[in-house]
């Protein structure tokens, strides 16, 4: 294996991912594939009403089937189960009122699937129905139905939060701007669709506690939150994480509820308990990415200089807060693109609606935010009759430049080069010419577009920012790494892997890199944010930096030299007299030394602050830029869109894992495909018309364009080895992208998601039948 | 009802209830979890086995059906050796696995395709996977790793050698 130019031996190398092998086999034991002896099922009797107040829940006919063995409702749960973060409003079952229709409200466990839901369906459970509020822009009326829990500070029960921008005078600039352009966009919500459905398994423990095996991003948090709701210490809760099948940001309340439920019905009945989702049981109870309504004006110079941007939003957290806060906060800071301004007014307000509702998923506010923006800026460029790529490149943020938001963009700020880039390899200036051109006498038209993008790394002002590995050499010599961070598919085992042996100087081969396990790991915050590779990968560096130092101590004893004088040639240490000693005899000699052949790394986020009641502050410590290009083929007589291409050019800072970085890009284009022209979700009356994959619909093989990745690398001094994000960023631009491309086509500005057929031919959404049916019959109620 | 199938090279003999999917079967009775459940309704493509060499979903059969069959899942998909075959080497080479719930199916995708069409182009190859859905790599590397799996056969067979 050679060396790349940073000198390098495995960063940065091709690798294979540590769990493809038993991917590949059919060997991985996700959950569903986990069975054990006396192993109950269960299954959740859920809400088939979008708001009511539970009348009566009488769960004895259901105890009186012989396979039943138990049932719990909230009263089982400390505080009637309930939790949440940052917002307690949420319960592992529902309290006195349900809130979209598949709240939970009991849970069943018994000797079989089948018995469970003869259990769910035999429970007595009278519902009142309470009006109800679907419509975001009506959640905040007077008379509006409260969904939220209530407060004290005199604010609407169902305002959950405001998150505010702002530099300059707004008002004052948009009134001396030469261009003010002012337009409305949507964007809906969309589901994870991971392959794997959400589930959970219980184990009791001996000593009265239990261990949980669950699908879920971040199982410290499970743990607490299992330890919460029942009343057990932490160290009585073990949360072990099995391989994931998909995530997006989507596998956390739902399976902490299913976690709790299970952990106590494992509790009561002595025996382990399992829940699996079916696929319309996921897609009705689980949250979605909120859906937001977006109203912005902005303002520039003739020359094409931006000065103003006004962006209001409205987003719907439906029944409960979840993560919608901390979407609310990232969109607002993200809400007017990667420009410079002389000043910004940015307002983004969260409400609560009885649409199921909603939380994380990949990109967090940004793809949305993104879809409005990048749309702006090239309404402005055609009505400045610009190109939209020079109207970008004249006021992208550059190293120097200071945010809107006040902070300084001191290093690694590379949006110029991701616009040459793309401008260069999409060949877009010779195409915006000719798409013009032949769109003029052709009914199938092509165009092409772009939309640029910033997006903050980790979890910035949301939260305390930190992570923890341990590593160890076991008496096989084989090395032993734990992260608190879990690999749900994108690869973040490989690529602490790779860190490991690098810092080491062994073959990652070498390396077992477990999946976290509260009982090993170190508690490292959530899997989200695109925080793995840095904030996971410098903490892996730290802990394999001090087992090095550790082993070179050894080594310069047993080569008689100082630590400065060895040499390294692949494994083996080598000191001044060119004696090769193999890796294995200096681990040996360290032992006999008395040393210990393990160490930790933990590493803090540098220090941010945001001042919420200003809007002002330092965001996040370091932002990722990309831009991506789109080129399209469009009917009209049909309203069919094509995408033929996608130029994606992403700064990652410094590239760790290849192929895995690679797939991100590839995976997060899909999924913004997807959020661009075929995913919808409707909910009619709280009722969502979408429950599988055959009325929702992910984007397929067939559906792909071609996809060219340039991945530039202008590294951060923070990052491990230099490194970036990508995970998110990968989606955020793509819809966008698309629109702008689509507008280029066909002229039709295309401003709420997705882009159908119908927006495309007529402008406007034709009205489809809707049914609360579906919704229900998911839930086989 | 007593059937007789071949599964993974093997023949079985056994009481195959009438009322559950070859999916439930084959997971819940006969221990073979390499079948993924995805959505039960034929859409996903996770649950997808060879049936006489023919790509199907095991959620839309039931048990019986297998009866007098040959099945293949991933579990019986071994080169001769017993290790990887070469589409699952290229599976790992290539980065077409992510979170792998999808990986089984698309594997027994990739050689039916390659079983049928020994040289499919880009548009082939996608077309071939229009029945199995992945939510994680964008299909590119997966394409990737089949297009690779059939040069390397055709090189083998320009060459004489065995794939």
């Amino acid at each position: 294996m050679s060396p790349s130019r940073h000198g390098a031996r495995y960063v940065g190398q091709p690798a294979p991912r540590v769990d493809a092998l038993e991917k590949v086999l059919g060997s991985a034991r996700f959950l569903a594939d986990i069975t054990l002896p006396g192993m109950l099922h269960a299954r959740a009797l859920r809400s088939r009403l979008p708001h009511a107040r539970i009348k009566r829940l009488d769960v004895s006919p259901a105890l009186a089937i012989p396979s039943v063995h138990a049932v719990i409702t909230n009263d089982d749960f400390i505080d009637h189960g309930s939790y949440g973060f940052p917002v307690k409003d949420d319960y592992m079952l529902a309290h006195e009122k349900v809130r979209y229709v598949g709240d939970a409200i009991a849970a069943v466990a018994a000797e079989t699937p089948e018995a469970a839901l003869a259990g769910v369906q035999a429970i007595i459970c009278e519902l009142e129905p309470l009006p109800i509020v679907s419509d975001v822009t009506q959640a905040l009326d007077d008379d509006a139905p409260q969904v939220g829990p209530d407060r004290a500070d005199g604010e609407h029960p169902n305002f959950l939060s405001r998150s505010i921008v702002n530099a300059g005078d707004a008002a004052a600039e948009l009134n001396v701007a030469d261009v003010v352009l002012q337009d409305e966009f949507s964007t809906p919500h969309q589901e994870h669709a991971y392959l794997e459905t959400e589930g959970a398994l219980a184990i009791p423990t001996p000593e009265g506690g239990v261990v949980i095996y669950c699908s879920n991003q971040s199982p410290f948090i499970n743990r607490d939150n299992v330890a919460m709701a029942l009343g057990l210490p932490p160290e009585l809760v073990r949360s072990i994480q099995p391989p994931v099948g998909g995530s997006f940001g989507g596998k956390d309340d739902l399976n902490y509820e299913a976690s709790a439920q299970c952990a106590a019905l494992a509790l009561k009945t002595g025996r382990p308990v399992r829940m699996i989702f079916s696929r319309e049981e996921s897609m009705v109870a689980s949250y979605k990415r909120n859906a937001m309504k977006m109203w912005v004006e902005v303002g520039a110079q003739k020359d094409g200089t931006l000065r103003v941007c006004r962006f209001r939003g409205l987003l719907d957290s439906g029944a409960y807060a979840s993560e919608s806060p901390f979407t609310a906060w990232r969109a607002s800071i993200h809400a007017m693109g990667a420009y410079r301004y002389a000043a910004v007014d940015i307002d983004v307000t969260a409400v609560y609606t009885n649409n199921a509702f909603s939380g994380a998923f990949r990109g967090f506010g940004n793809p949305e935010v993104n879809f409005a923006i990048e749309q702006m800026m090239d309404e402005l460029a055609t009505k400045l009759d610009m190109d939209p790529m020079d109207l970008r490149l004249q006021n992208a943020l550059r190293l120097g430049d200071h945010l809107p938001h006040g902070q300084k963009l001191d290093e690694s700020v590379s949006l110029v080069q991701c616009l040459d880039a793309a401008r260069q390899k999409s060949d877009w200036d010779r195409k915006r010419r000719e798409f013009a051109r032949h769109n003029a006498s052709n009914e199938i038209k092509k165009g092409i577009g772009v939309a640029a993008l910033f997006h903050g790394l980790s979890l910035g002002a949301e939260g305390a920012d930190y992570a923890g590995a341990t590593i160890r050499i076991d008496d096989n010599n084989r090395i032993i790494l734990t992260s608190g961070f879990t690999d749900y598919g994108q690869g973040s085992r490989t690529v602490f892997t790779l860190i490991a042996a690098e810092v080491l100087g062994v073959r990652p081969e070498r390396i077992d890199m477990l999946r976290p396990d509260t009982d090993t790991a170190i508690e490292s915050g959530p899997t989200v944010a695109s925080r793995a590779t840095v904030l996971g990968g410098n903490a892996t560096r730290l802990a394999a930096a001090n087992l090095r130092h550790t082993l070179d101590l050894a080594a310069a004893d047993l080569l008689g030299c100082q630590v400065a004088q060895l040499v390294r040639d692949e494994e083996t240490y080598i000191g001044p007299e060119e004696r090769p000693i193999p890796w294995e005899d200096i681990a040996a000699h360290a032992r006999s030394l008395g040393l210990q052949l393990s160490a930790q790394g933990r590493w803090q986020a540098p220090s941010i602050h945001w001042d919420h009641n200003a809007g002002r502050g330092e965001p996040y410590f370091a932002y990722h830029f990309a831009v991506q290009v789109a080129e399209v083929t469009v009917d009209m007589g049909t309203g069919q869109v094509q995408v033929d291409d996608i130029w994606a050019v992403h700064d990652l800072g410094k590239v760790i894992f290849p192929q895995g970085a690679e797939g991100q890009v590839y995976g997060g284009i899909a999924q913004g495909l997807g959020y661009a022209l075929s995913e919808r979700i409707d909910y009619v009356n709280g009722y969502l018309q979408q429950t599988n994959f055959d009325r929702y619909r992910i984007p397929t093989a067939p559906e792909m364009p071609r996809i060219h990745i340039t991945l530039l690398e202008d590294a951060l001094s923070a990052g491990p080895f230099g490194a970036k994000n990508v995970a998110e960023p990968a989606m955020v631009p793509t819809a966008a992208a698309i629109a702008n491309a689509v507008a280029h086509a066909s002229g039709r500005r295309i401003r709420h998601l997705p882009i159908t057929l119908e927006q495309v031919l007529l402008g406007r959404n034709l009205m489809r039948p809707a049914t609360a049916d579906r919704a229900r019959r998911g839930l086989l109620l | 009802m007593q059937i007789t199938f071949s599964l993974n090279h093997q023949t079985i003999e056994i009481d195959a209830p009438a009322d559950i999917t070859l999916l439930t079967f084959l997971r819940e009775h006969l221990g073979v979890t390499g079948v993924k459940d995805g959505c039960d309704v034929g859409e996903c493509g996770a649950c997808a086995i060879l049936l006489d060499g023919q790509l199907v979903n095991s959620c839309q059969l039931l048990a019986p059906q297998a009866d007098g069959r040959e099945i293949i899942t991933i579990e019986g998909l071994r080169a001769a050796d017993g290790g990887l075959t070469d589409l699952q080497r290229h599976f790992i080479d290539d980065g077409a696995v992510q979170c792998g719930f999808c990986t089984p199916g698309m594997i027994l995708a990739g050689e039916a395709l390659l079983a049928k069409n020994p040289t499919p182009d880009r548009e082939e190859i996608a077309d071939a996977l229009a029945g199995n859905l992945c939510r994680c790599t964008g299909y590119i590397q997966i394409f990737d790793a089949i297009a690779a799996t059939a040069r390397e056969r055709q090189a083998q067979t320009t060459t004489g050698e065995r794939p």
